[in-house]
């Protein structure tokens, strides 16, 4: 396997893997579900510089945690994700791309999201899966980061584009697999978001710390509106719009329904929404 | 004098008559109470050595010219091997020798469970090994899996037979019982997770062979290594200096040591054999499922009338079938008991002893179902637990020592804060305090041996082959031997883990390490002081320091042994104990955290107080985890594991460690050895989740009845109780 440091975000080849904190890439590559026989560093390329309302994408989770200019429900979806350590390493964007903790996709089951025809979690073990989105793939997206940014209408900027960070997610589907509509050789370079009044992230695990979101709620107060995104209910990071009535929960899993909602009501009564 | 005995012996609850001969114990035993050194803190003399990594670790040995091996193990819990081609991994770079199904008897063509060995190579590197293993073009056929305990059963797919154990009159029981709690309660597949997996560095040499291994018992590993390869036990040799952990899942030496030993002795090379945490998390072992489903009557009063219980242990394909229903057995006064246990034989991993096995299930279903009983008698827990308390062991023999009332009573305080505790509680936020009672073995057992040596300088090395299996067994034989030598501990030397250095002590397993091995290290050191004092009266020197009366003897050395000697004859010896637990239970989101935790164990004398307690605080966190948050789960279709890897199977944090408080009895056994110790590897992790569960009652009103206590688990149970509740306010006032 080649690893190279990139010399721009521009200097990135084709079929070449990004690496920056590398705590999701190196396990993934470790248990053979990230194929690719070249790495290229892009640390030192991505901005990393943080200031208000705008953040550069390559900036580590500790980083944000601390910073009194990000707004609360950022810096607390940033604390209550994994460990000091991986804080340490891991960055915003690469936060953002994480795959799912589905164990059938992490096992590499041939599951619908690698290419198969079947979600084995929905008739199988899903009591961490989705409770929305899910009659395709019940994969839960494990994201507390990328929760707080959908509620603040965080917006992204690439190498190509400019978007919001709702559009950078898709639920799979029969004919495109793909969880990100990020092209290929694309780099996400910064997010920003605009100022809010109010914002709270609120998180439930099995253990006090370091483990994945069963549900993460975030919610933004901003003029008269508010904005609730759930982490770890479905294939992607899920605006609350509907309530949680609509929410489709498989089995074992109807228990977070009632989590999410008394997290929602919880975060509403927080920023006083 | 050496006298030859028919005597029980007891590891893990399982009894076996075996022969053995025993020296008398002639020391009588120290009075009660701290002595110089025995019984007061002493950091653990070998901890610098570990913190700096200076330690060596099986999984550090670099031996030269050292192979390392990866292991093919079928990913179905049933299957057949159709087809299996090992010559492509020959194939590769660095790759020596490759073995598959028949080679040697641990591999196989036909697995039963998943993680089941089929074929390894060895090469100069992992990678390569691994890459090698890729290599190897193997065909499997899947079969149907039995994955159901339930069905096990009425299958008759069982490991041994049923085991039925009864007393009195239990029908009778039932009928005199003026109120009677049935409750199924289930527990769940958890995992040892020793930081160092289970590994062996095995080397020819000459006629022999010499193994490092990351065990419990270097002899077990030595007889089992000689029948397996067909040597005499004296050319095998063990070496287990330091241990990283093994909680009862490294007794014996298991697929990878004979793996390595083949592969050595086909390259000759050293070969290490070591799992990958998968590999450790699929293949090395478990605490098997449990199903309790249980009975209690009892008089208006709390007396105790019936017990009664149908236990299923979900063994895996091998193993054995614990005693699950030990406490239900052994506990309580009841004259009535009757229980059946049935070990289930299934396509799943096979389980192993980890820490207290079946007794930490049981008391989990005991201790909650007599919590069940004591809220509709509207009796205090602690209460009912004294009301039912025996000085007479229900099963016949006398206890050897028993201060269970003892425990209860330094609970009190601990059981008091129940009411501030309760009214911490909040809209959403329910706080209670629940106990449970511990039973459990402990007294450890002949034979074990010490050698001593004190040299002219007045410094003391202890020689026995036991291993320190992590729990500061070590640090415990070297405070016995500076107590009875009189002299610092810092003079101490304590060498082990090394068949051929030293003679046989005990496995470390059962809570038996420093019964069985401290009073051997006591008696050699006694034997030491005896020479020491006679050279004293001829030099004039009679109540000079040892290194005073030894100065001149040059290269001349005191040589002290010692053996253990037997247990009291006709009684039992046991632990006891009781935790109190305070817990905050969220009734909105189901989340459960524990905020305290008060233990008070009865385990005879004790030797080092910092040392017990860490053991205490050990087993406590493992018990959080077990109640709260681990689990292993597999497929429901396919039998396959799904939680191999510690971001999917979850492990307690040091932030789910709450307040815990330890306090022990610490009075002298007086009829065991010369010490009076028990062992407390295992009491500490015994009680902790049925407490836990207890004060989940207290706080909430809720039955939780199934391990572990997830939020779901928890939010069925509120909803019940809530159910429950409205029944009983919408029920007819009246009668």
């Amino acid at each position: 396997m080649e690893l190279r440091r990139a010399s721009s975000v521009d200097d990135v080849r084709d079929g070449e893997l990004l690496l920056a904190g590398g705590t999701e890439l190196v396990p993934l590559l470790r248990s053979g579900l990230v194929q690719g026989q070249s790495l290229v560093m892009v640390g030192t390329v991505v901005p990393r510089a943080v200031g208000p309302g705008k953040i550069g994408a390559g900036a580590p989770l500790a980083q944000l945690e601390c910073d009194p200019t990000i707004p609360e429900v950022l810096r607390e979806a940033c604390r209550l994700a994994a460990s000091p350590q991986l804080r340490n390493m891991g960055s915003l964007a690469g936060n953002l791309l994480q795959s799912t903790r589905c164990w059938y996709w992490r096992l590499n089951w041939p599951c619908r999201l690698h290419g198969g025809d079947e979600c084995f979690a929905r008739d199988g073990e899903h009591r961490e899966h989705a409770i929305f989105a899910n009659d395709y793939c019940a994969s839960a997206h494990p994201s507390d980061v990328a929760a707080a940014l959908l509620a603040l209408d965080a917006r992204l900027r690439t190498t190509t584009r400019e978007l919001p960070l709702a559009e950078l997610y898709r639920v799979p589907t029969e004919d495109d697999r793909r969880t990100t509509t990020l092209e290929p050789g694309e780099v996400i370079l910064e997010v920003s978001f605009e100022e809010c009044e109010q914002s709270v992230y609120l998180k439930a695990m099995e253990r006090k710390r370091w483990a994945f979101p069963l549900v993460g709620v975030a919610a933004v107060r901003r003029g008269g509106a508010t904005r609730v995104a759930l982490a770890g209910v479905a294939p992607v990071p899920w605006l609350l719009e509907d309530g949680l009535d609509s929410a489709t929960p498989l089995p074992r899993n109807a228990y977070k329904v009632d989590v999410a909602r008394a997290l929602v009501k919880r975060a509403r009564a927080t920023i006083g929404a | 004098m050496a006298r030859l005995i028919r005597t029980e012996k007891e590891v893990e609850g399982r009894y076996e008559e075996v022969w053995l001969v025993v020296e008398e114990d002639s020391l009588d035993q120290w009075p009660a109470g701290p002595r110089e050194i025995v019984g007061r803190d002493a950091v653990r003399i070998d901890g610098r050595e570990r913190a700096t990594g200076q330690a060596v670790y099986t999984a550090d040995l670099q031996k030269p010219g050292m192979l390392h091996t990866a292991v093919l193990r079928s990913p179905y819990p049933r299957a057949r091997v159709t087809s299996i081609d090992l010559a492509p991994a020959l194939a590769l770079p660095g790759v020596h020798a490759a073995i598959g199904p028949g080679d040697i008897e641990q591999l196989t063509a036909d697995c039963s469970f998943q993680g089941e060995a089929v074929a390894a190579v060895c090469a100069d590197t992992l990678g390569q090994a691994r890459a090698a293993l890729r290599a190897i073009a193997c065909e499997f056929e899947v079969l149907e899996p039995l994955l159901d305990p339930d069905e096990a059963v009425r299958r008759g797919s069982l490991l041994g037979e049923a085991r039925e154990r009864a007393r009195g009159d239990y029908e009778r029981g039932l009928a005199e019982a003026d109120v009677v709690v049935e409750a199924e309660f289930r527990t769940q597949v958890v995992l040892h997770n020793s930081m160092e997996t289970h590994q062996a560095v095995v080397e020819w040499i000459g006629e022999g062979v010499e193994v490092h291994i990351s065990t419990q018992y270097i002899w077990g590993i030595r007889d089992a290594v000689a029948q397996g390869l067909g040597l005499p036990a004296d050319k095998v040799r063990v070496v287990c200096r330091y241990m990283g952990g093994g909680f009862g899942s490294k007794n014996g030496p298991d697929e990878y040591t004979f793996i390595a030993a083949e592969l050595a002795r086909r390259t000759n090379r050293p070969v290490k054999c070591a799992l990958t945490r998968r590999e450790e998390n699929t293949a090395a072992g478990n605490r098997n499922a449990t199903i309790q489903r249980l009975t209690v009557g009892a008089r208006s009063d709390g007396t105790l009338t019936a017990l009664g219980g149908e236990f299923v242990n979900a063994v895996g394909w091998s193993g054995w079938s614990s005693g699950t229903e030990g406490p239900m057995q052994m506990l309580y006064a009841c004259p009535n008991v009757k229980t059946v246990t049935y070990g289930a034989k299934l396509n799943l991993p096979p389980m192993k002893a980890f820490r207290a096995p079946g007794f930490v299930e049981g008391t989990f279903g005991l201790e909650a179902l007599l919590d069940e009983l004591a809220a509709k008698l509207d009796l205090d827990p602690l209460e009912l637990r004294r009301r039912n308390h025996t000085d007479e062991a229900p099963e016949g023999n006398e206890y050897s020592g028993k201060n269970l009332l003892e425990c209860y009573r330094r609970a009190e305080p601990h059981w008091e804060r129940r009411h501030d505790v309760r009214a911490r509680s909040t809209e959403t936020v329910k706080r209670g305090v629940g106990m449970a009672s511990q039973i459990w073995y402990g007294g450890g057992g002949p034979p074990s041996y010490a050698w001593i040596r004190v040299g002219s300088d007045g410094r003391a090395t202890v020689v026995t082959a036991m291993q320190d299996i992590g729990t500061g067994t070590r640090t415990a034989m070297a405070q016995i031997a500076a107590e009875e030598l009189g002299i610092p501990l810092e003079h101490v030397t304590v060498t082990l883990g090394d068949s051929d250095h030293g003679p046989y002590a005990t496995l470390s397993a059962g809570s038996s390490t420093t019964p069985s091995v401290g009073p051997a290290v006591r008696a050699a050191a006694a034997d030491a002081r005896e020479q020491i004092e006679e050279i004293a009266e001829q030099r004039g020197l009679k109540g000079a320091s040892v290194a005073e009366v030894v100065d001149v003897l040059e290269d001349a050395q005191i040589l002290g042994k010692g053996a253990r000697g037997p247990n009291p004859t006709g009684k039992q010896v046991l632990t006891f104990g009781v935790q109190v637990a305070e817990v905050a239970v969220d009734i909105e989101t189901g989340e459960v955290w524990v905020e305290r935790i008060a233990a008070v164990h009865d385990v005879g004398r004790v030797i080092n107080p910092l040392g017990a307690s860490s053991q205490i605080e050990g087993g406590i966190i493992q018990g959080i985890g077990h109640t709260l948050s681990e689990e292993r789960l597999h497929d429901p279709a396919t039998g396959r594991l799904l939680t191999t890897t510690l971001d999917a199977y979850k492990l307690p944090t040091i932030a789910d460690v709450p307040e815990i408080v330890s306090e022990l009895i610490d009075v002298p056994d007086q009829h065991l050895t010369n010490l009076g110790s028990k062992g407390l590897g295992e009491p500490p992790i015994i009680p902790t989740a049925a407490a836990i569960a207890n004060a989940i009652r207290d706080a909430t009103g809720a039955d939780v009845r199934q391990l572990p206590i997830s939020r779901e688990e928890m939010l069925r149970a509120l909803r019940e109780a809530e159910a429950r509740q409205k029944e009983k306010v919408g029920a007819p006032a009246g009668v």
